[in-house]
C-alpha cells in the first residue's frame, strides 16, 4: 500500500484508489494533479484535499450541501466533458458527483467556503476540477452557517 | 466607473497598447477579443478572485485548522448537516 506524508495527519498508508485526479490541478496549483481526500469518523463532515505530490499542501473542505442545503451545480459543458460527464446534463450531487467547497480560515475573520468554485469528483472515475460556477450568486466567501451560530451562542 | 455602449465588431481602446473588441453577442453571452502586451495578465476576474482564495486558504496554520474542528465538533451540527447532504427534504 503506498504511503504519503501528509500536512495534518503524519504519515500515511493510502488505497490509490482513492486518489483524486485534477488535470488541469486547482486555481493558482495548476501543476497539483493527484489529491487524497481524507475523511475522519470524529470530524465529520470536513474533507481534508491532501496533494500527494506536496506535503505541505492541503486544503480543508465541506460538501456543498452542508455550506448551503439548496446548492444546485451549474456548470459550463466543457468543465464537464473534462471529467467525463455528459456535458448535455446537470449531474446530481451525491450520485454523479462529489462537491466540495474549498474552506478558507481567516485570521481574525469569519471562515468561508468558497461556492464559486466547487471541487467536482465524478464518482466513475475519480476525475475532479475544481470549475467556476455560472451562478452569480454562489459566492467565493460563503458564510459557514455552523459558525455564525456558534458566534451567537 | 466608465461605461460605454459598443455594438458587435467595435473596439475600446486602454493606453496604447490595449485593444478590447466586441466580437459576438449572442443572447447574455459577448464574445471579447483582447489584444495585450504578454506582460499584461489577462484573467477572467473570477478565475483570479479563486486564486487569490486557494492561496489563501492553503497557507492556513494547523493551530487555526484545530480550532476551527473544535468549533464544529462542539457545535454538534455535522451530523444534522450530513442528514441534509443526503436528502433533498428542505422542510427540516
Amino acid at each position: 500500500m503506498p504511503q504519503c506524508l501528509t500536512k495534518y495527519h503524519g504519515e500515511m498508508d493510502y488505497d490509490d484508489r482513492a486518489t483524486l485526479h485534477f488535470p488541469k490541478g486547482l486555481f493558482g496549483f495548476e501543476t497539483e494533479t493527484r489529491f487524497l481526500p481524507i475523511e475522519r469518523a470524529d470530524l465529520r463532515p470536513l474533507v481534508f484535499l491532501q496533494s500527494l505530490t506536496t506535503p505541505d499542501l492541503c486544503f480543508l473542505s465541506l460538501p456543498v450541501f452542508v455550506v448551503d442545503r439548496e446548492y444546485s451545480l451549474s456548470l459550463r459543458p466543457e468543465d464537464l466533458a473534462a471529467v467525463g460527464l455528459p456535458s448535455d446534463q446537470k449531474p446530481v450531487i451525491g450520485s454523479d458527483v462529489l462537491c466540495l467547497a474549498i474552506v478558507r480560515i481567516q485570521q481574525g475573520g469569519p471562515t468561508t467556503a468558497n461556492l464559486m468554485a466547487p471541487v467536482v469528483v465524478n464518482r466513475q472515475n475519480s476525475k475532479a476540477i475544481q470549475a467556476v460556477s455560472l451562478n452569480q450568486e454562489h459566492a467565493h466567501q460563503a458564510p459557514l452557517p455552523a459558525c455564525e451560530e456558534l458566534a451567537c451562542s | 466607473m466608465l461605461v460605454m455602449q459598443r455594438r458587435e465588431g467595435e473596439s475600446i481602446l486602454i493606453g496604447d497598447n490595449v485593444e478590447i473588441r466586441i466580437l459576438a453577442v449572442n443572447g447574455s453571452r459577448v464574445k471579447v477579443g483582447i489584444e495585450a502586451p504578454r506582460s499584461i495578465p489577462v484573467v477572467a476576474r473570477e478565475v483570479q478572485l479563486v486564486r487569490t482564495e486557494n492561496i489563501a486558504a492553503a497557507a492556513v496554520s494547523s493551530k487555526a485548522v484545530a480550532a476551527l474542528v473544535a468549533n464544529l465538533f462542539r457545535q454538534g451540527s455535522p451530523e444534522t448537516s450530513r442528514q441534509t447532504s443526503n436528502t433533498s427534504d428542505k422542510t427540516a
